[in-house]
């Protein structure tokens, strides 16, 4: 498996909307540029749909995950699924801080079943030691459950 | 990606970017409790935090980061931080 990761910030002031991008691929990737045709979307925050087209250049068949509490009153484009979560409830409850990023990872596991939860209670504890893989697994675990209850 | 309206992306005075969405948590003003010692507005990081003519804290959420310093700072407990729904 190879994978690509990288960040796009446009202008370099807070509160600016930014982008992260990732492409990951059986065979080595060549492509270098920005992604702009995604195949999945994930909005941190539910402001930012109101300010950017995040849909922008979602093929049919796209999966878009919206963090929000929220039903999504913007147009969505045709053949693309959103699924919205409020992310930012589930990391409150499950780990403390308003820190989106593994129950997010865990909507993503669920919704596009591009990687299974395995492979992610694994990253997330590579990535963070004892009770703090613990709390980010059971975040990761909650959206999981709950966007396989949608899907 | 396009850019509309309300990102603090496009040129302007920082008046015109309202910074309120970035809040999760809101602070809420108990004014019973109140001392009108002016902690709050003091120790505030943006600003914005008046007052009215009783002497009385009146944030502007426009501007209200959400940080939580007024309520980690008020002496008298008048400030809670509640979730707020976006």
């Amino acid at each position: 498996m190879h994978a690509q990761a990288f960040p796009a910030f446009g202008v370099e002031r807070r509160g600016a909307p930014v982008q992260a991008f990732v492409r990951f691929d059986n065979k080595k990737i060549r492509l270098r540029s920005q992604v702009y045709e995604p195949d999945y979307v994930i909005v941190q925050d539910s402001t930012l749909v109101k300010d950017v087209n995040v849909f922008h250049g979602m093929k049919e068949g796209g999966i878009a995950i919206v963090n929000t509490e929220k039903a999504i009153s913007s147009p969505v484009p045709e053949g693309v699924r959103v699924i919205t979560i409020d992310a930012t409830s589930i990391a409150l409850k499950h780990i403390g801080l308003p820190i989106t990023n593994t129950a997010l990872m865990g909507a993503f596991a669920a919704a596009s079943g591009e990687i299974g939860f395995t492979a992610l209670e694994d990253a997330v504890k590579r990535r963070f030691k004892g009770d703090l893989a613990t709390k980010n697994i059971a975040a990761a675990k909650a959206a999981y459950n709950s966007v396989k209850g949608v899907a | 990606m396009a850019i509309g309206t309300g990102c603090t992306a496009r040129p302007g005075k920082s008046r015109n970017n309202k910074t309120g969405s970035w809040r999760v948590f809101r602070p809420e003003f108990i004014n019973e409790k109140c001392t009108s010692c002016g902690m709050c507005r003091i120790i505030c990081p943006e600003g914005c935090i008046g007052e009215n003519e009783e002497g009385l804290p009146v944030p502007d959420y426009d501007y209200c980061k959400g940080c939580g310093l007024c309520a980690e700072e008020c002496p008298s407990e008048a400030i809670e931080m509640k979730k707020e729904e976006k």
